[in-house]
């Protein structure tokens, strides 16, 4: 790593902020640097969009320090070096792709060319169309659009694929891991954790305003006990944790998923116990399952925050 | 250098998209056209000082329903679409926004002055030169105060309530401020409320500067009118602060 690259992009620091009654931020610690691709999940109201807003000087934290590029993420040097998609931001109807992203990059200093903005959100074609006559998908492409626009050091994304199809989509990562590869940072929230899997080189995982975990996605992955079993089962939630060596149970529609510590062992036990049993896999746990593991035991245990690696 | 031209570019995206926005358009410039047409010189029958006297009140409406439609309540119907948040966030200047929806309302009404001016002249209309450009100023100059009162709904409302009040006052001003029918036609309490509105001043200054009232008291209506437009001012940024905060 070259000695520029000690310098945080954006740093939060024993963050704290109230939102009404409730603590959305309680003392998180965020670390970005050059280059690298953080992932902030957790479930609904862990605080994703609280930090989101604080980096991009929205709101001023209560407690603790929030800094871009080492400034006031107010001060307007450090906001020209970053990009940002807001998860439902508008658009004037009554301007075309071309207008609008040509105003956007009329506000950085070194922006990058129209055509190549238009091009890295996949927006050949729609140039001249007004932004109002536009998909929810296309829309979505315009706002990566206007991100891209300043050619940032920072690029926030906040839930970027939302209505897109699976071209748009898989675009979008390319650009995004282009842009990666140039030494921009990226912090991006989503729900899709194929996606975070796909982009991230680092998750953090939040909840209730505070870091519970924070490591590669293979580590984030190890620490949850070994292997998933998915199945069909007319077991009870109460009976299947019973079951030796499961870890964690979780239902995702009809389906459940065991984590266990020994796939055989607790196969055993299943298949004696309920012989209707149907549907059934078995795999390595996902990021997905971690991660819902990691949120499950911080709400029973509510235990200081323990850090990977 | 980079700051003025970031100005630039927003005002004629502005301009642009309020242009590109008929629905707006139209009745903004046509109204006042329209009213002043059927009062000020359709029921004046070739009485010019009538339809002089009538000018001077129609240029000051013809600025307020824009600056404060298309500047205030506009800003609340872009704060709910979230339009201003990407703006915020983005490195534009923080005044950048607003003195481009400002001259996107300045040029509106520019447009429905100067065709007011042409109507009156075609209407028989006749005053010195520099009297027609300080009555047509006054009319422009009028999107200050109005605008900014606008802002205060606009920043403090949702779109819905927003435009129900601006209309409200947009009524109330042109009613009461003596720019329908002269406040003379009126019961006494008019008068008294008059005091209380920018439109009844800028009225007053706009008849004193085409002629057809002697200069008197310019001083005490300008200095409340500064007043009005400073305490709306001031009102905007506290309202335009804590939306930021």
């Amino acid at each position: 790593m070259s000695p520029t690259s000690s310098e945080p992009v954006a740093l939060l620091r024993q963050v704290v902020k109230r939102r009404g009654a409730t603590l959305a931020l309680n003392g998180l610690d965020l670390t970005i640097r050059p280059g690298q691709c953080v992932a902030l999940l957790g479930p609904n109201g862990a605080g994703k969009s609280t930090s989101v807003a604080l980096l991009t000087g929205r709101l001023r934290p209560d407690g603790g320090d929030a800094f871009l590029f080492g400034e006031d993420p107010r001060a307007l040097a450090a906001r020209g070096r970053m990009g940002v998609m807001l998860q439902d931001a508008g658009l004037p109807r009554t301007l075309t792709v071309r207008e609008q992203v040509e105003l956007f990059r009329g506000y950085y200093t070194a922006p990058r060319p129209l055509d190549e903005a238009i091009r890295l959100a996949g927006l050949e074609g729609l140039e001249r169309r007004r932004c109002g006559a536009l998909s929810g998908g296309q829309q979505r492409r315009v706002q990566f659009a206007l991100a891209l626009a300043g050619r940032p050091d920072f690029l926030v994304l906040d839930e970027p694929t939302t209505g897109m199809d699976i071209d748009a989509r898989r675009g979008l990562w390319t650009a995004v891991r282009a842009e990666i590869a140039r030494g921009c940072a990226v912090l991006l929230t989503t729900h899709h954790l194929d996606e975070a899997e796909a982009l991230a080189d680092r998750i953090v995982v939040i909840d209730h305003g505070r870091v519970i975990a924070d490591g590669t996605p293979e580590q984030i992955k190890s620490r949850v006990s070994g292997v998933a079993i998915r199945c069909r089962t007319r077991l009870s939630d109460a009976e299947l944790s019973g079951l030796a060596r499961v870890t964690g149970v979780s239902r995702d529609g009809g389906k459940v998923t065991l984590l266990t510590t020994s796939a055989p062992a607790t196969l055993r036990e299943l298949l004696a116990r309920d012989e209707t049993v149907d549907d059934l896999t078995v795999a390595g746990a996902s990021l997905e399952d971690a991660v819902t593991r990691l949120v499950e035991a911080g709400a029973a245990a509510s235990q200081p925050q323990a850090k990977v690696a | 250098m980079h700051t003025l031209s970031v100005y630039v570019r927003e005002m004629r995206a502005q301009i642009l998209a309020t242009w590109r926005t008929p629905q707006f358009l139209i009745p903004s410039v046509a109204l006042p056209l329209l009213f002043y047409g059927v009062m000020g010189l359709g029921l004046s029958k070739g009485r010019e000082e009538v339809a002089h006297f009538m000018l001077a009140n129609y240029v000051i409406f013809a600025a307020i329903a824009p600056a404060m439609f298309g500047f205030g309540a506009a800003v609340a119907a872009e704060r709910e679409a979230r339009l201003i948040e990407l703006k915020q966030i983005a490195p534009l200047p923080a005044g950048g926004y607003l003195a481009g929806r400002l001259a996107a309302a300045l040029a509106l009404i520019a447009v429905a002055v100067a065709l007011l001016g042409a109507l009156a002249w075609f209407g028989g209309v006749r005053m010195d030169g520099w009297r027609w450009a300080a009555t047509l100023g006054l009319g422009l100059a009028a999107t200050f105060p109005f605008a900014m009162i606008g802002l205060n709904i606009g920043l403090r409302m949702g779109s819905q309530g927003a435009t129900a009040l601006a209309n409200l006052v947009f009524l109330a001003f042109s009613l009461f401020g003596g720019l329908w029918i002269p406040l003379s036609a009126m019961p006494a309490w008019f008068g008294k409320i008059a005091e209380y509105t920018p439109s009844y001043h800028l009225g007053q200054l706009s008849q004193m500067l085409s002629g057809v009232q002697p200069m008197a008291d310019v001083q005490r209506h300008v200095s409340i009118l500064l007043a009005m437009t400073l305490a709306a001012l001031v009102g905007a940024l506290i309202a335009w602060r804590r939306r930021a905060a």
